[in-house]
């Protein structure tokens, strides 16, 4: 009997899993971290949710994929990007949310999300690794503390620095020499979380602020990340336990949705989707008559994303 | 011949484009005129007897082309800045410079300066489209063009002859519009690689030869039906100078979306306006040049008549396009300078549309694929939303 439903999140340093039974309820949640878009990755986080979950593939009515490297697993039935479904997972997490932060290895994005989970508007880091948390990484190592231990050592810092550069390299160079001048580690680490921040507010001013926020991704789970973040945009953030599965969460639901409902996958496959393409089309720059608005409070996708 | 090897044909001149240049000169002993995009009508230098080449971006990372120019320039002006710095030039009998914009400017001073054996012809059009004068001065500049061009082949042009090649060129352009229209409507599956490649070649190209190759497409055409395709239904618009990357292209189709329409220069924006062959080829030029920017309004002009953002809400409509993604290249002043304002446009409105900024350098798609699927998902499942909603 194919009684569950599968998310996985394919990132490009982790690997997270979700399993959903058809009610919606969570039985298995499994995060690997393989390095850079590892197959190995994503078998090690499938079976570990199989394990836990006391199943194994051939229980799976219908798996959806995310991430970085949602187009390289084959048991997926059905593939997202991993902005649509982070959107999908936070609001699961937290309905109310109306703005998703997502900091992961590679990537951060800011998604405004609609209360059905719909993405509104979004912007990306596009070109290179500022503002991730690769840019951590790379920071840590050069200040020379393991990666875990820089959010904590950050939080006990003193004197304000600042760290401008957003390239991890020129970063590193600028970390380098405030160590030099004898500044602390933890007052250097403090600066380099700050200089997360700014990049993230950056984006945030692309999509809009709105409120409640939430934030996902491996890097809210760095306190130090959350605090300045924080600061940076004057609003508290929700933060779920397991910030990193919001997208394997996401993608999960839509699997369910499409088991409950062919109709939802037809929508993107072929045939629905067109359908709904051409009865809508022309109404794109007239004011419609023949479609329906979207509800009074929730504006249409808009603007540079 | 096939569709297949027509197109084949063609898309090796718009990638080598020089090569084919060349070659073509060597075969027919014709003089190579370069010229800058965006304004200069190739009409006037065929029928000089010259073949006009639109000067193109190459794919080769910029080198030595680094030293010349500053690397906030856009990617087509350092590009051509390192072509000439590297003697890609030294087989072109002459260059035609307009000033579009200040960075034109700026690589047309050292392309002048790498190659001072080369003949110059510089040209400044008033980019003042509405005033009473514009026309006047218009025609101005293409006498002026006009004389430089028969002091270089040594006799005058008759205005046979340039209507000659009017009529030319206008068959070229009413053919490659004929191709968009056929696939807005449905009729004949072009991908917009496929329709970069036609309207690129047609800069390079013999307009004869090209003509002729178009006729046979359009014949092929003619002869299959098309199947109905699937998808968002996207406009592409901005890239003046330069050709948008292929991949970017093909990229955005494999996402999921199919390209009907744009207002790109290596596009519509190219073919646009057909020239009048009735009248004083010069005044007919002249009008050409006001006309063309009320077909397709360029950032680069100043028009009271021409608005870029509601051309670009009707052109939407016309072509049933269900988005706009806009291709910016990057240090674009020109572009940057309007987008705000198609940006305001569109959101009043509540078109989706999707800004993509684009590099000489950028050869990784995957972030950008990222933003690109998540754009047509979102297209696709707001409409599904508006559909359940009613
Ligand atoms: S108009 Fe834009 S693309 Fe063309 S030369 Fe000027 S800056 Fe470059």
């Amino acid at each position: 009997m194919k009684s569950y439903v599968m998310g996985i999140d394919f990132g490009s340093t982790t690997t997270k899993t979700v399993i959903l039974d058809l009610k919606g309820k969570m039985v298995a949640s499994c995060v690997a971290s393989k390095g850079s878009i590892s197959a190995e990755g994503v078998q090690v986080s499938m079976d570990g949710a199989f394990a836990q979950a006391g199943i194994a593939q051939k229980d799976i009515a219908r798996t959806v994929s995310t991430g970085y490297g949602r187009r390289m697993i084959d048991v997926a039935d059905q593939s997202y990007t991993e902005i649509t479904c982070h959107a999908r997972g936070a609001i699961a997490m937290f309905p109310e949310a109306r703005l998703v932060i997502d900091i992961g290895g590679q990537d951060s994005k800011v998604i405004a999300v609609s209360g059905d989970g719909l993405v509104q508007q979004f912007a990306m880091n596009d070109r290179c690794a500022a503002g991730t948390g690769k840019f951590l990484e790379a920071l840590a190592r050069a200040v020379q503390v393991p990666v875990e231990a820089m959010g904590a050592l950050a939080m006990s810092s003193t004197e304000k620095l600042t760290v401008s550069n957003m390239c991890a390299t020129f970063a590193e160079t600028e970390v380098i020499s405030l160590l030099a001048e004898g500044k602390s580690k933890p007052d250097v680490l403090g600066a380099v979380h700050a200089a997360i921040a700014s990049r993230t507010a950056g984006l945030v001013a692309r999509v809009g602020n709105r409120n409640p926020i939430v934030m996902t991704g491996g890097v809210a789970k760095n306190h130090a990340a959350v605090h300045y973040i924080e600061q940076a945009l004057s609003a508290k953030m929700l933060i779920a336990p397991d910030p990193q599965i919001a997208g394997a969460l996401g993608a999960a639901l839509f699997a369910l949705d499409e088991v409950a409902k062919p109709s939802a996958a037809m929508m993107d496959e072929e045939d629905g989707a067109d359908e709904a393409m051409s009865s809508a089309r022309g109404c794109a720059t007239q004011p419609c008559k023949t479609a329906a608005k979207l509800p009074a409070n929730e504006r249409p996708l808009l603007g540079p994303m | 011949m096939s569709i297949e090897s027509i197109l084949g044909t063609l898309e090796w001149t718009a990638e080598n484009s020089l090569a084919a240049a060349s070659q073509w000169k060597q075969a027919s002993g014709r003089r190579i005129v370069g010229s800058f995009p965006m304004h200069f009508p190739g009409e006037m230098a065929h029928a000089a007897g010259c073949t006009p080449v639109i000067l193109q971006e190459s794919h080769e990372p910029i080198t030595v082309g680094h030293g010349m120019i500053y690397p906030f320039y856009c990617g087509f002006t350092r590009s051509i800045v390192d072509q000439a710095c590297k003697g890609d030039y030294d087989f072109l009998d002459a260059i035609m410079f307009g000033d579009h914009c200040v960075q034109v400017l700026g690589a047309a001073d050292v392309v002048r300066a790498k190659l001072p054996n080369t003949r110059v012809h510089f040209y400044q059009l008033i980019s003042s489209m509405s005033d009473p004068w514009s026309l006047g001065r218009a025609r101005e500049t293409f006498l002026n063009l006009k004389e430089g061009l028969e002091e270089m082949i040594g006799h005058s042009i008759d205005d046979e002859a340039m209507r000659a090649s009017i009529r030319l060129f206008n068959r070229n352009r009413q053919m490659l519009r004929k191709l968009y229209e056929m696939r807005r409507a449905g009729d004949a599956r072009l991908t917009a690689r496929q329709m970069q490649i036609l309207v690129k070649s047609s800069m390079i190209m013999d307009k004869a030869e090209h003509n002729r190759l178009l006729e046979e497409l359009l014949a092929e055409f003619d002869k299959t039906r098309a199947t109905a395709q699937r998808g968002v239904r996207v406009y592409l618009s901005g890239h003046f100078c330069q050709a948008p990357k292929t991949g970017v292209l093909d990229m955005i189709e494999e996402c999921g979306g199919i390209v009907v329409d744009d207002d790109l220069y290596h596009g519509q924006r190219f073919i646009s306006t057909d020239v009048d062959d009735s009248i004083d080829p010069l005044d007919a030029l002249a009008k050409w040049y006001l006309e063309r920017n009320l077909k397709v309004p360029c950032p680069t002009r100043v028009d009271q008549n021409a608005d870029w953002e509601n051309y670009l809400l009707d052109a939407m409509e016309r072509s049933r396009a269900d988005g706009m993604i806009v291709l910016m290249a990057k240090f674009c002043e020109p572009h940057m300078y309007y987008y705000p304002e198609i940006k305001e446009a569109f959101e009043k409105r509540g078109v989706p549309h999707l800004l993509i900024e684009t590099e000489h350098e950028l050869n990784s798609f995957e972030a950008l694929r990222t933003r690109v699927e998540t754009f047509l998902e979102v297209v696709k499942r707001q409409t599904a939303a508006r559909r359940i909603a009613a």
